[in-house]
């Protein structure tokens, strides 16, 4: 039987104890496993594992490498976000000026931007900002079209009916255009979260010396198995600790 | 030709609020050209209340388009209160066919927003008292905090109707305004619209596929025949104001104008369904 409410407390608690059940048992396999089925020095093992965590919580180097990306992550994705929701809007109230620009704006979307880092090292210098408008760099374009579908998708007769009651353009975006797209424009957010943080582990992956992509590219540089294994497990709990108020977010918008 | 259509303004004694002349409307579509309305001529006084009857794709709609300013004729000239339309007009109030109520306000707020521009600030004042009067009016109180989309169709058609009531506009372009409505409402509804338009002296173009409801609401019914749609006939409904449409279905001088009319309609419903079929 099928609650309206969606599931109750009672069988939301059993699927949490099953989920910490799953948990403990891919710990113990990969545990037992690690020496017997395939060599520790591939897959490491979860003790080693969590000492360097631990190492790396005592030094205090965690949050460091943890800041610097959380930094990049932010600043780039708030940048690309705030740009691509201008864009979308502009050229979704100007179709022709749109329509015109299409054909560009598709192929820079398309084009991988890590292949860009080099041109925003060059341009941005090797520090924290040329990441961070990498990651602008491909939010921007998310954020871009997903405003824009939002856009286009606004019931012109609903524009209409407005104008005749005499509101002006700039009354018309903050009372239809705003609110028609902030869904779009929530789901966009969420998408290109991870976008954004793939890009920034990548860049810091490719030329860096501090944060979470670093860590791994740094350890695996070193064959040092546990700790790129530490540094996942580290940049896990971290992507999921942000998609977290994203999702509620969206959750939120979409309950109208 | 612009100076003759001011001069005839002028000259007239009851002045025509709006003025459609050889009015023709085509819509593109790929290589395809279609003729939605053709060369119609059609003067409504301040004041009036027409009716625009015809078969479906007549052009009816077309028609409170061009007046609203929001689709220009291909051919021809709309003249609103003696200037040209040239942009959406903001005299007019108009309701379609397809409610545009916004889905992310509630009922009430949908009806304030209005009060919310800066082009009608100045009659703002008691607006809470006059959307709630408004919600009372359109027998939508209790539901002023639900949203659109937990209302039926005739509620939000009634809600639809409040909103462009409230800030009471001199002319209302209604298209299919009670289309949705149940019989025993769609009769209240009129009775409303009736008292409202005659204490306000508004300027009313009904679109509307029941003809007892062109006869019992307006001054003058306007018969459009199939696509292209063209004037076909026109005729002047005489019973006295303010009037009461119940009791006024009943003589028998609203039957036979309801038949007249019907003859001329049907034969152009007829034409329409041949093309179609």
């Amino acid at each position: 039987m099928r609650s309206p409410s969606g599931p109750d407390t009672g069988s939301r608690s059993v699927a949490a104890l099953q989920q910490i059940a799953l948990l403990l048992a891919i710990l113990l396999a990969w545990y037992f496993a690690s020496g017997n089925l395939l060599p520790a020095f591939y897959i490491s093992d979860p003790v080693s594992v969590a000492k360097v965590i631990g190492r790396w919580i005592a030094d205090g180097s965690l949050w460091l490498h943890i800041g610097t990306s959380m930094l990049t992550l932010f600043l780039g994705y708030a940048i690309g976000a705030t740009l691509g929701i201008a864009f979308g809007l502009l050229l979704g109230m100007k179709p022709d000026l749109e329509e015109m620009l299409a054909p560009f704006i598709a192929a820079i979307y398309g084009l991988p931007k890590v292949a860009l880092l080099p041109l925003f090292v060059i341009a941005f210098g090797i520090g924290l900002l040329s990441k961070v408008m990498l990651v602008a760099s491909v939010v921007v374009f998310l954020l871009f079209y997903a405003t824009l579908s939002g856009v286009r998708d606004i019931d012109r007769d609903m524009i209409d009916g407005l104008r005749l009651m005499g509101a002006k353009e700039d009354e018309i975006t903050r009372k239809v255009r705003f609110p028609a797209i902030l869904p779009w424009i929530y789901t966009g957010l969420r998408t290109s979260i991870g976008y954004a943080l793939t890009t920034t582990v990548v860049a810091e992956a490719l030329s860096s010396n501090r944060g979470l992509g670093f860590l791994i590219e740094h350890s695996a540089a070193q064959f040092n198995a546990a700790g790129v294994f530490a540094a996942v497990v580290v940049l896990l709990v971290v992507s999921s600790l942000i998609m977290i108020p994203l999702g509620m977010l969206e959750k939120r918008a979409g309950s109208r | 030709m612009k100076m003759t259509a001011a001069q005839k303004i002028h000259t007239q004694p009851d002045m025509a609020q709006i003025t459609l002349e050889n009015v023709t409307v085509e819509f593109t579509s790929r290589a395809l050209t279609v003729k939605a309305v053709d060369s119609i001529s059609l003067d409504i006084r301040q004041g009036e209340f027409v009716a625009l009857v015809g078969p479906s794709g007549c052009g009816k709609s077309t028609a409170l388009n061009m007046i609203a300013g929001l689709l220009k004729p291909s051919a021809g000239s709309v003249t609103y209160a003696g200037a040209p339309v040239a942009g959406p007009n903001t005299r007019v109030g108009y309701m379609t066919q397809k409610d545009t109520l916004l889905p992310w306000r509630t009922v009430e707020d949908n009806i304030a927003i209005a009060f919310e521009l800066r082009a009608r600030k100045a009659e703002a004042a008691n607006a809470r008292e006059r959307v709630r009067e408004m919600i009372e009016l359109v027998g939508l109180a209790g539901f002023e905090r639900h949203y659109p989309a937990e209302l039926s169709g005739g509620m939000r058609k009634r809600a639809a109707l409040a909103r462009m009531l409230i800030y009471e506009p001199e002319t209302l372009l209604l298209d299919e305004p009670f289309g949705a409505l149940d019989a025993q409402l769609r009769l209240v509804m009129q009775q409303e619209l009736l008292r409202l338009v005659e204490r306000r002296k508004m300027t009313v173009v009904l679109v509307t596929h029941d003809l007892e409801e062109a006869v019992a609401l307006a001054d003058r019914v306007v018969v459009f025949t199939s696509r292209p749609g063209r004037i076909r006939m026109m005729r002047d409904i005489d019973f006295a104001r303010p009037r009461v449409p119940e009791k006024l279905r009943f003589t028998p001088e609203f039957g036979a104008i309801c038949e007249e009319l019907w003859r001329e309609l049907r034969e152009e419903v007829a034409k329409s369904v041949a093309h179609h079929a």
